[in-house]
């Protein structure tokens, strides 16, 4: 930016002809105009779109895959409205029951069920938001920490195993377990922080063999018999004790859980972290810019290691979310791709804690209703992933988005001001 | 958008162009409703993990569900898992589906089964390759005594091997594969045991349930790389139990002279062709005729919750019909009366991955 | 050939960059365009390159007007640039970059060297660049890349030669040599265009002068105004050249450093067994040519160099081997050479880069939480003290002028009570305006009996604030000297002679080639 402020002086005598414009816009006020402009150039509008982008390229590939339609298409001049009936009904019966699966199910034969979808969406976000607040405060902080499924694993496993091998009272037990679980996930990725603080190892690779790890390391627990149930030879732990589980929410024929309750408060917390506390002012400085953090004298290593601690004990909650809330018991793939899945949610949500709720709320919906989706309309389930995947694509490429629905492109102002810049 | 839709558009038209001007067909004429009771007959199924398209159990089941569908004209939905976590779900969308039936695939789903189960006492539901605890009363559990068919073939093996060597390895440790793997050694050494010979079994060990695994259900690679090895060693006769991957099996044997491979789950011998001179024989696990029988019954009157075992007796399992002609004819006798004691209870062939119903 | 802008517009959005500029360029002129950064020079330099189409206006070659539609067709047109950044590949003979995208081919598609060799040798000879067609470019000096860049546009048959910034990355000898090779393209009849924001070259050297501020043309000038007329068209008001200060009255010594010695990586000694002294009250200037370990010698004292050997005390501290945060605590305010990279966060707002250093402790920190209101408070003080201009102190630091960044920075700096205040060039980049700005504060920071080390390889800069000038050369302190210390022989020690020889060899050469072109009559201006 040059200095056009008003307030600088101007040359007598030597001036032809007006002041160029301000290009600031004086007359607004601040705070509002740059709310404006981030809305309109890169956060909310263009997620948005994005997911509205995918949703409608999804709809040509559910059209697509679809065997009325494939079979209408061979005549589509002879008849053209057979085929335009049959693409109608193949998207039409896919979000709509995407919609009864997870949001609202007018169709469903009690009261109850049919609320059960949004209940079954929320349920779903949970190890979401836990995953995709911690690897936004990573992300935020310069760390592409990769590890979530990794540290989502090992929260399983502890607070799995806190969950079924004692006998506790209720409040207690279910205490143990969440932290033993955070306690794991932050371990596992304190790992990666101090082998990046310490020696410089890309944080990349050492949290995807991490993950590899995890991964096995869960494998071969649950072939031991300390983690295998009695008297089965299947991988699979005991159920947990009734002690050690989410209270329900909402009575016993709802999924949703107090993991939930949890999660947002999780969220509340980190938002106070990264924009309120001296830690988290820590963690963006390095993340913004680490070299002029260090020169202000921050420790970057140090904060290296607790972002990774703080994102993993996140993602260790992720797992616990799962295993304390849903699933009961520990098995193989009990972690499923949350720690992926959050990859995509926390960039989604531009690794805010607003936004990663969004978000993983979103993704939730996804996956509570994609089964019925399978079920009713037949969409193959790899059309819900392809969905989730072309969100990711159009998300990566902000330019694409804006490009598609020509929306001003970000900064303009001050990066117009640096070309011009003499 | 609009030049998304463009592109979508042309890339439509391009690929209909060819196809596209077909002559449309006469309006139906009343579509061929089936008149059985069997058309208001809902079949469901939910996979596991592995999806319905992993070359495996999974797989097998859904052929059967599509028989069910094919032959007794009854309808289906089906839910496919990606992961462990949507088991619950996947379940619950099938309950707000009016499924008469749903077959919850692999030991993986019985906990959700046996919860949606409890929750839903009127539904009915059959679980493969495992029982929930305690039993119910709307739960009929389709197992398979594979270890059984799998012994006849470690004994056929040990029969034919020239180099004294055999091995077996499978995809993951877990049950529904270790078992072909204890019958397998325990035939080797039960040949052992008869002839005064020392064939011996790599890649198993029953006692300490450990063994040889290629982690992996589709890295076909794995099982070359398995199979070299073991042909290394010594092994002239393999048993890959891990789906795709036994491919690689026949494929690393079909260049290594004298080399032969036992399928499994299904008959080798049908399904690769360009195989059928390495393919002695197959261990039959017959998941798609027990889901056909187990859907067939359930459109009468006929379903209760007694487990449906897939024995030697009934068929269920199975030693594929040996066409090796290079196999003795007195193996094959031996082995048949060995099918016949198992049959009639005087040898009993034990697996820890066995499920015992009482 | 002669060059001629009309009415030249080019708009960004709502930013008139270029606002209907005339320029005439006669056949062998140098026609020099001054002013601040961010007056539209570059932009407008880049609509004649083809770089950027014009909203409006047109570009005239001998009287007939051309549309350039990228770089190709401007060289086609005879029009070379030399980039303040340099487009070189660094591996790459000189005869290889000057060949790089119009190589020469002998039959079959065989890279034809030899031309380019002969081509590079013949332009080198003619004018008398001493420029070895296979040396390596990341061997030569910086002056000699320069040079490259100018064989490659005349080789291409560049007959106006447009230089931005050119004397930026030189020492005071380089710039003497690249003025006397400007004089003999204007013999040769290449007219050029001189872009810059340094007067005192501008004196030098021009035939002509146009002076564009805020996208303007805000009027024509004759090389024998005055520095300060030039200076004070250049910004718009009247401004004072030169720093007022009182003399220093140096106080005990404050800082000792014996012996600091720094190996770099590859293990040769980038700060070579270096010793001096500051006093409290008294500026330290630090002359040198860029990458004669200056850099290396402020980080050491800051803790950011983990190699450091020797000692650094401040009033009785050790410092070396610290961590910068207790450096810093010591009392060590500190302003890197390169302030976007560690100076400011581009993303953080002015109230978060103001409490970079400070925003976890009190008062800007209660416990583990920020106070806001604090925060806010320390801006708007520090804001209105040192003049930032912004909006608000909500606007990023990527939001600010260069200048406005140097402010802000600071402003940082000196909210705390200092024992030592080191700022590696704080006027790098800046204008006129900030410029005199920073230069009071760092005066007022020395009166109020800081010590004050100041790290520039401006000349003007040094002979401006110093009290004490220490010359480096090759790592190590080739002397101390006074601040009355003449141009040339300073000069001559950043070129790696000791004080004496320097002093000898100056007297050889009473006047500074630079100045050879004023007029007889008009005295010579220092600063």
């Amino acid at each position: 930016m040059t200095d056009r402020q008003p307030g600088t002086s101007t040359a007598p005598g030597t001036t032809k002809g007006s002041e160029p414009r301000d290009p600031s816009g004086t007359a607004e006020p601040n705070r509002g105009r740059t709310l404006l402009r981030d809305i309109a150039e890169s956060t909310g509008a263009v997620v948005t779109l994005a997911v509205l982008a995918a949703l409608a390229l999804a709809a040509v590939l559910i059209a697509a895959a679809n065997p009325e339609v494939q079979r209408t298409a061979s005549y589509v001049f002879a008849r053209p409205s057979d085929f335009l009936t049959a693409v109608w009904e193949a998207v039409w019966s896919a979000y709509s029951s995407l919609f009864r699966g997870a949001v609202f199910d007018p169709q469903a034969s009690t009261t109850e069920r049919m609320f059960r979808p949004l209940t079954e969406t929320l349920t779903a976000s949970v190890p979401l938001i836990f995953a995709g607040l911690g690897l936004g405060i990573g992300f935020r902080s310069g760390l592409f920490n990769i590890g979530a499924q990794g540290q989502v694993v090992l929260g399983a496993v502890v607070s799995a195993y806190v969950g079924f091998a004692f006998q506790l009272p209720a409040l207690l037990h279910v205490t143990l377990a969440v932290l033993g679980g955070l306690m794991a996930g932050a371990l596992w990725a304190g790992i990666a922080g101090a082998l990046k603080a310490r020696f410089g190892a890309n944080e990349v690779i050492v949290t995807i063999m991490l993950n590899s790890i995890a991964v096995l390391l869960m494998s071969y627990l649950l072939s031991t018999t300390a983690f295998k149930r009695p008297g089965s030879n299947n991988p699979i732990s005991p159920m947990l004790d009734e002690s050690a589980m989410f209270v329900p929410l909402l009575g016993d024929s709802f999924r949703l859980h107090a993991g939930w309750l949890l999660a947002l408060a999780a969220a509340v917390g980190t938002w106070w972290l990264m924009e309120r506390s001296t830690w988290g002012f820590k963690f963006r400085a390095v993340g913004a810019n680490a070299d002029a953090a260090r020169t202000a004298g921050t420790s970057v290593r140090a904060v290296y290691v607790w972002v990774m601690l703080v994102a993993g004990g996140l993602a260790g909650l992720g797992g616990v979310s799962q295993v304390l809330g849903t699933e009961g018991v520990l098995q193989e793939g009990v972690a499923g791709s949350i720690g992926f899945d959050a990859i995509t949610v926390a960039l989604l949500g531009r690794s805010r804690p607003l936004g990663t709720v969004l978000a993983a709320t979103l993704f939730g919906a996804l996956r509570a209703g994609s089964p019925l989706m399978q079920t009713v309309s037949g969409t193959p389930i790899d059309i819900v992933l392809v969905v989730q995947a072309v969100i990711v694509l159009l998300i990566a490429a902000p330019p694409l988005v804006r490009s598609m629905f020509r929306l001003p492109a970000p900064g303009s102002g001050s990066r117009l001001a640096k070309e011009v810049a003499a | 958008m609009k030049r998304v839709a463009q592109i979508a558009a042309l890339s439509a038209a391009a690929a209909l162009a060819l196809a596209a001007c077909g002559d449309a067909p006469e309006e139906a004429t009343g579509s061929a409703t089936s008149t059985t009771a069997a058309a208001d007959f809902t079949g469901c199924m939910v996979s596991d993990a592995g999806g319905f398209d992993d070359g495996s159990f999974n797989e097998s089941s859904y052929a059967g569900l599509e028989r069910a569908v094919e032959e007794l004209g009854i309808k289906k939905a089906e839910a496919e898992s990606t992961d462990a976590g949507q088991y619950n779900g996947n379940l619950d969308s099938m309950m707000q589906n009016d499924c008469d039936l749903i077959i919850t695939v692999g030991f993986n789903l019985a906990d959700a089964t046996a919860a949606a189960a409890e929750g839903n006492p009127d539904q009915k539901f059959a679980l493969i390759d495992s029982t929930v605890d305690p039993a119910r009363e709307n739960v009929k559990p389709i197992l398979f005594n594979t270890h059984e068919a799998a012994y006849l073939a470690g004994y056929l093996a040990a029969g034919i091997t020239e180099t004294g060597t055999v091995a077996t390895y499978g995809g993951f440790p877990i049950p529904s594969v270790t078992i072909f793997m204890d019958g397998f050694v325990d035939g080797v050494a039960k040949y052992n045991e008869d002839h005064g010979t020392d064939v011996k079994a790599l890649g198993w060990n029953k006692e300490t349930q450990d063994g040889e695994f290629t982690d992996t259900f589709d890295d076909k690679g794995q099982g070359v790389i398995s199979t070299n090895n073991f042909i290394a060693a010594g092994a002239d006769v393999i048993l890959p139990v891990a789906g795709p991957v036994g491919e690689g099996s026949l494929s690393a044997a079909s260049q290594n002279d004298g080399v032969k491979v036992i399928w499994v789950d299904a008959d080798g011998y049908d399904m690769y062709p360009e195989y059928q001179d390495i393919i002695p024989t197959s261990v039959l696990k017959g998941m798609e005729q027990a889901v056909f029988d187990v859907l067939y019954a359930s459109t009468g009157t006929a379903f209760n919750s007694d487990a449906y075992v897939g024995t030697l007796a009934n068929e269920g399992i199975g030693l594929a019909e040996v066409r090796d002609e290079s196999v003795p004819e007195d193996l094959l006798e031996e082995i048949d009366t060995l099918k016949q004691q198992i049959v009639d209870g005087e040898l009993v062939v034990e697996s820890p991955s066995s499920i015992s119903v009482d | 050939m002669k060059l001629e802008l009309r009415g030249i517009t080019k708009i960004f959005g709502s930013l008139v960059a270029n606002d209907h500029i005339d320029l005439v360029v006669e056949e062998g002129e140098i026609h020099a365009l001054l002013g601040e950064n961010g007056a539209g020079k570059s932009t407008l330099m880049n609509v004649l390159y083809g770089f950027y189409d014009p909203d409006d206006g047109e570009i005239l070659v001998d009287d007939v007007p051309r549309t350039f539609t990228g770089p190709g067709d401007a060289m086609a047109a005879g029009i070379g640039m030399v980039h303040q950044h340099f487009m070189l590949v660094p591996v790459f003979t000189v005869a290889e970059n000057v060949a790089l995208g119009h190589e020469p081919v002998k039959g079959g598609g065989i890279l034809d060297l030899k031309v380019a060799r002969a081509r590079v040798r013949e332009i080198s000879e003619r004018f008398g660049f001493d420029i070895d067609p296979d040396a390596l470019i990341e061997d030569l000096p910086v002056g000699a890349q320069q040079r490259v860049e100018i064989i490659k546009a005349l080789s291409r048959d560049a007959q106006v030669l447009i230089l931005d910034e050119p004397t930026a990355v030189l020492t005071p000898q380089e710039t003497d040599e690249l003025i006397e090779i400007m004089r003999e393209l204007r013999a040769a009849g290449t007219s050029i265009v001189f872009i810059t924001h340094k007067l005192r070259e501008v004196r030098a050297v021009a035939d002509r002068i146009t002076v564009i501020r805020r996208g303007k043309v805000v009027g024509t000038a004759s090389p024998q105004s005055s520095e300060k007329e030039l200076a004070s068209a250049m910004v718009g008001r009247s401004v004072s050249l030169g720093v007022e200060k009182a003399p220093a009255k140096p106080s005990d010594v404050r800082l000792q450093v014996r012996d600091l010695a720094v190996t770099n990586a590859a293990g040769a000694k980038a700060l070579d067994s270096v010793s001096f002294d500051v006093a409290g009250g008294e500026i330290l200037a630090i002359a040198g040519v860029q990458g004669n370990g200056q850099t290396e010698l402020a980080e050491a004292i800051l803790g950011m160099q983990p190699r450091a050997t020797g000692s650094v005390r401040l009033g009785g501290t050790e410092l070396v081997g610290r961590s910068i945060r207790q450096v810093l605590d010591a009392g060590v305010g500190f302003v890197p050479e390169d302030r976007s990279k560690d100076g400011i966060i581009a993303s953080f707002s002015i109230e978060e880069n103001l409490i970079l250093d400070l925003h976890d402790r009190a008062p800007f920190a209660k416990g583990p939480m920020i106070d806001r209101r604090v925060v806010a408070e320390n801006a708007e003080r520090q804001i209105e003290q040192f003049d930032v201009r912004a909006r608000s102190a909500q606007d990023l630091g990527s939001q600010l002028s260069g200048g406005n960044q140097q402010k802000l920075v600071l402003a940082r700096e000196m909210s705390r009570p200092l024992e030592l205040f080191i700022a590696s060039q704080p006027t790098r980049g800046l204008d006129v305006g900030s410029i005199e700005f920073v230069h009071k504060r760092i005066v007022a920071e020395r009166d109020a009996g800081t010590a004050v080390i100041i790290v520039s390889t401006e000349l003007d800069e040094v002979l401006d604030l110093a009290d004490r000038i220490a010359v480096m050369y090759r790592g190590q302190i080739i002397g101390v000297v006074p601040a009355g210390t003449s141009r040339d022989v300073l000069g001559l020690m950043m070129a790696g002679l000791p004080l004496a020889a320097a002093q000898t060899e100056a007297a050889k050469h009473p006047t500074h080639p630079a100045d050879a072109g004023r007029p007889a009559g008009t005295p010579e201006v220092l600063s």
